[in-house]
């Protein structure tokens, strides 16, 4: 009697685990319960206004890049290049930002965009798994990235660095939101890239331009990075061989932490994007403030982020990413 | 037939994916038995013995062997139960001699102390190898010395030298010679001259007469029936085959009805490498043009190539306009829609919204200036699937939830939506109960009424004729036959030209 009413609590709570709306739900919870803990863990250090000015500040480039990475995700597809693009794209952010800060601006965009669109073109035309594309071009912008910044770091102009203001920062990431989630919710691009992460081939045969939307996925997501540069140049003011290093793996880990499936498709959100980034910076900098060294961060880092996909994941929707 | 039960299948199923590969088969095989098992292509046959012989892992049911349920994991625990297959494709590996191929996965009599005793493998091979009379062929030699023919018969001694109590052969004799098909009827005969029993795939349904006692039938997965060879013929065993539907009270029932000369979609010369051969057709405004055929005849590329939807399509598809449709996108704007014999992966998004699927092809229509209200769109969905009388919670629900033929309700929604002139139906009552049927077919009527056209391609004979005003008939890739609406026509006279 006692078993089978075990069982059956057990069955619920299994239920439940599977069911939608524990999983819409988890990163706020998630979100929740990490802030409680480290609060409790660090004796409310992580809650003064010092602390978070700190975490504030690092979280716009993220933020802007886990922008554009969320529509590759939400095709079911994966993109490793941020960091290697976010370093190459510094480059060309610092070199050009003696001459004139809007051409910096735009050049940054364009290297990230070309790079994006490096990564498109071999995914769509020869039909290569997006991760096994990226992973090649990370290698290969990692290494253009070593190559200029080996003998020294490259610095950036005076002027960019002058430019260090929050309201610049907060006002780019904001306006990247806002751009990104109107075409995401108003226009027929948020239906299309969800349509492809739902199901390929249902969707080209409804009509949509799966190899198109793919591709340009892809741009969008190299030339945010690349904007994403310019916020990074603004605050660390040179560049040197880690610049971005990881970078991939903390959007990975912070769309994750947001709830975005990673198969993609019809259940992402937008807010994965915000509640994702701030997640994984509060985690951050929480892990900071108690003292852990680099290495027992990255694997509590990476014991959370294995809890979370396993709870996320969308076993209906199951399939290789693409 | 008062013989000893040897195999009792009970309930087996299995499925990929979407698809319902074997669905609740049960049936049992008498010791001393040849049993053939035919159906056509996909018809599951070659999955139902995979299962059995451990290829392929049981999705649901059992098999009693002798009285004893079998739990097998691969093949080698199949051939240690009394099971072995020989297979359709190469079963022989490459890269290893004829003894090594005929006593893989058990050698354990040759090996001493975890080292392979070679000469006493090759010695007892070649034994076998000229009981069975394949002299000819050289245990030591390496198998990749010999032809395709010749490998088969080396799967032969494989498979039954350890004298399996079920012996499945698998499409075998296609890639025999006469002499080849004669030394394996030979063992069959001596299988079933022993008490143990065969399972015999074949296409060749003369072959399938003549070498078995029963014949069990399959379709689309499902078990048909299981007949006596004797009692029946080659004819017979095809009508089981492809399929009958009893009752056909809610088909069209005008006969004569001119069709307008008016051609909205002219098909020229279309041929898809190994799939269609030079295809051409005109269809007619308010014309239903029905395209018959078995499984892999190419009437369902034929469906796709005119949507635009094949990658390497040679020929013209063209509207009454002028306008050359090669692409996807094009075709829809153009009027064209289209709903394919695999509904879950290209017809609908499973994992999605109704309402998303239904807006997806007319969502530039519903766009004011680029900018889509989501009020308006679920509002869009709402109605075309009520138009369809859908069973659902609401437009938000998924589709992955909704039974078979709600799902081809949606799919015939989003068409309705975009208001399609011209409708590439492919087996668009496939898996659908009869009220959903008579709902699909009740539209397509009426949408001819409206002067649309509406090409169907279908497997189901008896639709064909109970809906088309004409039906081409594919086989091998070509138009084999044309025959115009006539309450004479005969299943036997479309099925002549199918096979």
């Amino acid at each position: 009697m006692e078993k089978n009413n075990r069982d059956n609590q057990q069955s619920r709570l299994r239920a439940f685990l599977d069911g939608d709306t524990f999983k819409a739900l988890l990163p706020l919870i998630g979100f929740v319960v990490i802030i409680v803990v480290l609060n409790i863990m660090t004796n409310g250090r992580i809650l003064t206004p010092k602390k978070l000015r700190l975490l504030l500040s690092s979280i716009y480039a993220p933020t802007i890049v886990a922008t554009g990475v969320f529509f590759v995700m939400t095709l079911g597809s994966i993109d490793f290049t941020e960091g290697s693009t976010l370093g190459v794209a510094s480059l060309v952010v610092s070199a050009l930002s003696f001459t004139s800060i809007p051409l910096a601006i735009l050049g940054g965009i364009l290297c990230g965009a070309a790079i994006g669109a490096i990564n498109g073109f071999f995914h769509v035309k020869f039909k290569l798994q997006s991760f096994i594309v990226t992973i090649c071009t990370m290698y290969l912008f990692r290494g253009v990235c070593a190559y200029f910044t080996t003998e020294t770091a490259v610095p950036a102009s005076a002027a960019i660095k002058a430019l260090d203001i929050n309201g610049l920062k907060i006002g780019i990431t904001v306006a990247v939101l806002l751009v990104a989630w109107f075409l995401f919710r108003f226009t027929r691009i948020g239906n299309d890239v969800k349509a492809v992460g739902s199901g390929e081939t249902a969707a080209r045969f409804s009509g949509v331009h799966t190899d198109r939307v793919k591709f340009l996925a892809f741009v969008c997501a190299g030339a945010l990075t690349g904007l994403a540069a310019f916020v990074n140049v603004i605050k660390v003011g040179s560049i040197t061989a880690t610049a971005g290093n990881q970078l991939e793996t903390q959007i990975l880990i912070s769309l994750v932490l947001g709830g975005l499936p990673i198969t993609g498709g019809a259940k992402v959100r937008f807010s994965n994007i915000v509640v994702g980034t701030l997640m994984y910076a509060v985690l951050n900098s929480g892990l900071a403030i108690l003292g852990y060294d680099p290495q027992t961060q990255q694997l509590i880092k990476g014991v959370i982020f294995l809890i979370f996909v396993a709870l996320t994941i969308d076993r209906k929707a199951l399939k290789v990413i693409k | 037939m008062d013989k000893k039960t040897l195999l009792v299948a009970e309930h087996i199923d299995k499925r990929f994916g979407s698809t319902h590969a074997v669905n609740d088969v049960s049936l049992n095989i008498a010791a001393g038995e040849v049993r053939a098992l035919i159906g056509e292509n996909g018809s599951g046959k070659s999955t139902f013995c995979q299962m059995l012989c451990g290829i392929y892992t049981i999705g649901g049911g059992k098999f009693t062997l002798d009285g004893q349920e079998l739990h097998i994991k691969n093949q080698v625990e199949a051939n240690d139960a009394g099971i072995s297959i020989i297979v359709q494709e190469m079963g022989t590996l490459s890269g290893l001699t004829v003894a090594e191929n005929i006593y893989l996965g058990h050698e354990d009599p040759f090996v001493h102390m975890g080292v392979k005793d070679t000469r006493a493998m090759n010695r007892e091979a070649q034994k076998l190898l000229d009981d069975y009379g394949f002299g000819r062929i050289k245990a030591g030699a390496m198998i990749d010395r010999y032809n395709f023919e010749d490998r088969k018969l080396v799967e032969i001694v494989k498979a039954t030298y350890m004298k399996p109590k079920i012996l499945v052969i698998d499409e075998t004799t296609t890639a025999l010679s006469q002499n080849g098909r004669l030394e394996l009827y030979k063992i069959m005969d001596a299988v079933r001259a022993d008490g143990r029993s065969v399972i015999f795939i074949s296409h060749d349904l003369g072959e399938v007469l003549t070498h078995s006692n029963t014949v069990s039938i399959l379709r689309d997965g499902e078990y048909i029936d299981t007949v006596n060879a004797a009692d029946v013929t080659e004819d017979d065993l095809k009508r089981l085959m492809v399929g009958r539907e009893i009752g056909s009270a809610y088909y069209r029932t005008d006969y004569g009805t001119p069709v307008s000369g008016e051609v909205v979609l002219s098909v020229k010369g279309v041929s898809v490498p190994g799939e269609i051969t030079d295809v051409s057709f005109d269809l007619h405004r308010g014309e239903i043009l029905g395209f018959g055929g078995l499984s892999e005849c190419g009437m369902h590329e034929v469906g796709k190539a005119i949507f635009g939807a094949s990658w390497d399509r040679t020929g013209s598809v063209t509207l009454a306009d002028g306008t050359a449709v090669n692409d996807i996108p094009t075709a829809i704007k153009h009027s064209i829609a289209y709903t394919s014999k695999d509904r879950d992966n290209e017809s609908i998004i499973i994992n999605e919204s109704i309402r998303n699927n239904v807006v997806l092809p007319s969502i530039d229509d519903l766009a004011n200036h680029g900018l889509l209200s989501g009020r308006k769109l679920t509002r869009f969905a709402k109605e075309h699937a009520d138009q369809m009388q859908t069973k659902m919670q609401g437009v938000s629900q998924f589709v992955s939830d909704l039974s078979g033929g709600n799902k081809q309700k949606v799919v015939l929604a989003r068409w309705l939506g975009k208001g399609s002139d011209i409708l590439v139906l492919d087996s668009p009552t496939r898996g659908i109960d009869v009220k959903v049927k008579q709902a699909i077919y009740a539209l397509m009527a009426d949408m001819q009424k409206q002067g649309r056209s509406i090409i169907m391609i279908s497997e189901e004979i008896p639709e064909l004729l109970g809906m088309a005003d004409r039906i081409l008939v594919m086989k091998d890739g070509r138009i084999n036959g044309e025959f115009l609406r006539d309450p004479a026509l005969s299943e036997e006279d479309l099925i002549a030209k199918m096979v």
